[in-house]
């Protein structure tokens, strides 16, 4: 069935790769925190405050210890031990591995800062408005971006030139530059639009149409915050793409023979679309990571927050978790694009089929 | 002449540059092409042959501008149309094109039958499609090609002879008075030049093209295919003849000049020396008084540069040079 | 080739900028009193005539916390971005002569690197070195996060050139991969390299910036990131004191934009049809 199928053959070979990739960021996520010295088990201790002895700060440590699977425990459950009656430590190796096995079952550990609440939950809570605010954003910026670069490249004249230095300009910005400027601008100097959070202090999220109407007032800044920056990039590069497409022989040769403007400009579009998507594909890692940034500087209560929150409490699983999450996310996302750009571009096509 | 196919008469073109200058591109050609006739031209690059061509074919776009004189195809002009009107009636219908680089000229994400269905749609909003595609595989099979696999393949799936064929096919789809070929051959190996230049002497044959400006710097391919040949330097046609009279017995400095640069290795020439003319030609911003090739030609005299040069009627054909004999 | 680049008014603006900002960094502690420990003030006191920006939160002037932030950064942003040069270039030079497995091996690591977001690897990295985050370390991670664009740009171009007549003789003459590296590969690249360093720079600054704002920053020296990350910390954005993040923000985007604008300039000039 796979000789016969080339389309089958190629998205299995780009989401082998994907998988591939996966086991390397799984992989990334679970050895790079654990380079450091720090102890997550030493962060807790150190809150629970109060005059305790050495015997039970002992006894919790190692009860600790034992729930974030740092040390060893038999069959039983109970801590394995040294000659010298200190807990035998769990080889990383092991500890990867029951990481590998607890990640796809969906369990990521528990929260340090948030004891005990387990990270899959919070991620819970946060990843819906992570989507809700990036995924909407980053697809409507492109779209409209691609359509202005497109337009200025075509019209060229007063709408190019007013349109390429802003575009420049906006894509020159750094992420969290046009955030903090909207937030002090629009929040707290003309306090025009909420700056801080996703929804009025006080409510409680639910489908209400209330809950939703003051979710979606607090959604307008930090939406303009990333959809500006997309819009900026994607025109400046759709720009490149059709001052090229229309210099091409083709396009020439198209006029020659009398062929109508508008589908003149359709071939422009069409084949400036396609590097742009899988540029796109490429551009999703950085686009995400800006869009975090922008969610931290907004206190929007997605992964952002939840990132940040955990880098500034030292919470270990919380951060793994979520960096573990968005990059699945981002994954996804590329597999996706990967996929399209397989359909739409005839080329592609064309090679799998295998060109006669 | 009512059996002309295509009438140029005294046509001058000019190009603006940023800053404002005129650039007098074509300054002042005139010819006339019958119907199974091929013209060939040869001069330089830069001596105006495509400035020529795009005024010929009514390309009047900024910053390109017709000067004034007169094209007329089938006895109708096409000075003075809109450039949308242009696109409609001229582009691809009356005048055609053969682009250089056939190569590339495919749009490579649009099928073949696509591509050819756009032109047709784009002179006659109200053919059918299927009748199109019958069209299609008619003409297509007529010059040669497996017309339902190529029709339905994209261009990277093609060879590099079958792109050159399907160019001419959908250049001459509607039956254009006049063909222009630009270099059709020039990215071509030897076989391939031999089975394009066949085809298009076949569609001449077969009525589907009535005549060809054919334009390339090959001696041996301007020989071979042209009945008469015209001559340009900066901007004018400097000798317009037939083919033996421009090659073999040439009259004006400039061609004489040319084709001793242009020998190849034919039995006769094989003993002559190929000569690379020496300087450049003039400024066309500039005007010019008197013979645009003074600067350059070897039997220069004193008053060349000072006198205007006319066409004038020498051993049967047309030079421009009043010593020329 | 350089009077070219002098001749495209974009190249005189952007390197201009950036010339300026790098003149400042270096020579302003000699005309003036650099002091980010002393506190000199209340905390957030508006612009005055003493202290042009005013002061942050500890009551420490704004200027001097600016320019020992603007040294910082510039000296991280440089550091990664010659850490990423390097990197990027020599895999990417590696691979695109070689072709082949090796070259295909190269490739699916680079692009394994290129989909995992930066930021993600750089805030796994800077989370577990909690106090030994040095500027020189810090720039070392970001450069080794944010190689993989220039791998992919050197790759396309040093493939380009793998067909070169001078490359076949010298492989016929017997040279070794090395030597034609170095010796007909790189010569040629050299001034895409350094449109590459450029960029790479650019984005040392830009990651510099984000990460130390997450509170992932340098430990103990004070960086334009850290500067912003203080300034949201500490409630300088409800506060309205805006000299606290404004300046840091503004020097950050002047920065990077002046890099990007060179780096557009230089494109125009050197002309790469290679660029595909």
């Amino acid at each position: 069935m796979l000789q016969s199928n080339p389309t089958l053959r190629h998205i299995l070979g780009r989401a082998g790769w994907y998988f591939l990739t996966f086991l390397v960021a799984v992989t990334i996520n679970f050895l790079l925190p654990r380079l450091g010295d720090a102890n997550p088990i030493d962060t807790i201790m150190a809150r629970s405050t109060g005059n305790i002895d050495q015997k039970t700060a002992r006894e919790r440590e190692e009860a600790y210890l034992k729930e974030f699977g740092l040390i060893e425990v038999d069959e039983k459950g109970q801590i394995v031990r040294n000659p010298d009656g200190s807990p035998v430590k769990t080889p990383l190796i092991k500890q990867f591995g029951s990481y590998l096995v607890m990640s796809l079952q969906g369990d990521l550990g528990t929260s340090i800062l948030q004891y005990p609440k387990k990270v899959s939950e919070i991620i819970k809570t946060a990843l819906p408005w992570t989507l809700a605010l990036q995924l909407p954003t980053i697809v409507l910026g492109w779209i409209i971006g691609n359509l202005l670069g497109a337009l200025a490249a075509y019209k060229r004249g007063v709408f190019d030139r007013v349109l390429y230095p802003l575009a420049l300009l906006a894509s020159a910005v750094p992420a969290f530059c046009v955030g903090i400027l909207l937030v002090y601008v629009f929040g707290i100097r003309l306090e025009w639009l909420p700056a801080v959070g996703g929804y009025d202090e006080g409510m409680v999220p639910t489908l209400s149409f209330d809950f939703i109407a003051s979710a979606s007032y607090y959604y307008i800044l930090p939406f303009l915050s990333i959809f500006l920056i997309v819009v900026g990039g994607q025109a400046i590069g759709m720009r490149s793409m059709c001052i090229y497409e229309l210099g091409t022989d083709y396009v020439k040769y198209a006029k020659l023979l009398g062929i109508r403007e508008s589908k003149i400009l359709l071939y422009m579009f069409r084949n400036a679309m396609l590097p742009q998507l899988t540029g796109l594909a490429l551009a999703l890692g950085a686009m995400v990571g800006g869009a975090l940034i922008t969610e931290m500087i907004f206190s929007y209560p997605g992964l952002g927050m939840a990132v940040l929150t955990a880098i500034q409490g030292n919470d270990y699983p919380l951060i793994t978790g979520c960096t573990l999450l968005v990059t699945v996310c981002v994954l996804v996302a590329n597999f996706s694009v990967d996929i399209l750009v397989g359909f739409l571009d005839p080329r592609i096509r064309a090679a799998q089929m295998g060109g006669k | 002449m009512s059996d002309a196919v295509l009438e140029v008469e005294d046509l001058r073109v000019h190009y603006l540059t940023r800053f404002g200058t005129r650039v007098q591109a074509v300054d002042g050609v005139s010819f006339s092409l019958k119907e199974g006739e091929i013209l060939g031209i040869a001069g330089e690059s830069g001596c105006g042959k495509t400035t020529l061509v795009s005024g010929c074919m009514g390309l009047y776009i900024p910053p390109l501008h017709h000067t004034s004189g007169d094209v007329r195809i089938a006895g109708k002009s096409i000075i003075g149309m809109s450039l949308e009107q242009n696109r409609k009636e001229v582009l691809g219908r009356r005048i055609s094109m053969i682009p250089q680089g056939a190569l590339n000229s495919l749009n490579p994400t649009r099928k073949i039958k696509d591509l050819a269905t756009d032109m047709i749609l784009s002179h006659d909003e109200s053919a059918d499609k299927r009748d199109i595609y019958e069209r299609l595989r008619e003409r297509f099979e007529r010059i040669g090609l497996d017309a339902a696999h190529v029709l339905n393949a994209y261009p990277v799936q093609l060879p590099a002879g079958t792109k050159q064929r399907v160019v001419i096919g959908i250049s001459t789809l509607l039956n254009p008075k006049v063909v222009v070929a630009d270099e059709p051959t020039s990215a071509l190996d030897v076989s391939t030049q031999k089975a394009v230049i066949r085809l298009l002497f076949d569609l001449m044959d077969q009525g589907i093209i009535a005549s060809m400006l054919f334009i390339t710097h090959e001696l041996p391919l301007l020989r071979h295919v042209s009945s008469r040949i015209a001559v340009m330097y900066a901007g004018e046609i400097v000798e317009l003849g037939t083919t033996e009279q421009v090659i073999f017995d040439p009259r004006q400095p400039y061609t004489k000049a040319l084709m001793g640069s242009m020998l190849s290795a034919e039995p006769g020439q094989r003993d002559r020396k190929p000569v690379a003319i020496e300087g450049a030609p003039p400024n066309l911003a500039v005007p010019i008084k008197g013979c645009r090739f003074a600067e350059r030609c070897p039997s220069v005299r004193p008053d060349c540069k000072e006198t205007k040069q006319v066409i004038r009627l020498v051993a049967g054909r047309e030079v421009r040079c009043q010593y020329a004999s | 080739m350089f009077r070219g680049l002098l001749k495209s008014p974009a190249f005189v603006v952007g390197a201009g900028l950036f010339l300026l900002t790098i003149l400042v960094a270096l020579f302003a502690p000699l005309f003036m009193n650099v002091d980010t420990q002393t506190r000199v003030g209340l905390a957030y006191m508006p612009p005055s005539s003493e202290h042009w920006l005013g002061t942050d939160h500890l009551g420490i002037d704004m200027v001097s916390l600016l320019i020992a932030g603007l040294r910082a950064s510039l000296h991280v942003g440089f550091l990664a971005g010659i850490v990423a040069t390097i990197v990027g270039t020599l895999i990417g030079v590696y691979g695109g002569y070689k072709g082949g497995l090796i070259d295909d091996v190269l490739t699916v690591a680079t692009n394994l690197f290129l989909v995992i977001p930066s930021l993600i690897v750089l805030i796994l990295l800077s989370s577990s070195l909690d106090e030994g985050r040095s500027l020189s370390l810090i720039a070392l991670i970001i450069g080794c996060t944010t190689w993989t664009w220039s791998a992919r740009a050197v790759r396309a171009q040093s493939a380009s050139l793998r067909g070169r007549d001078h490359v076949s003789l010298a492989r016929i003459n017997g040279y070794g991969t090395f030597g034609i590296v170095t010796l007909h590969i790189l010569p040629y690249l050299l001034s895409y390299i350094f449109m590459v360093f450029i960029l790479q720079t650019a984005t040392g600054i830009l990651s510099e910036a984000s990460i130390s704002m997450l509170g992932l920053g340098p430990y103990d020296s004070v960086s334009l990131g850290k500067i912003l990350n203080e300034a949201i910390r500490n409630e300088a954005l409800t506060d309205g004191a805006w000299w606290a993040f404004v300046p840091a923000m503004v020097l950050v985007t002047i920065i990077a934009f002046a890099l990007y604008v060179i780096n557009t300039a230089m494109e125009g000039v050197f002309n790469p049809r290679l660029r595909k």
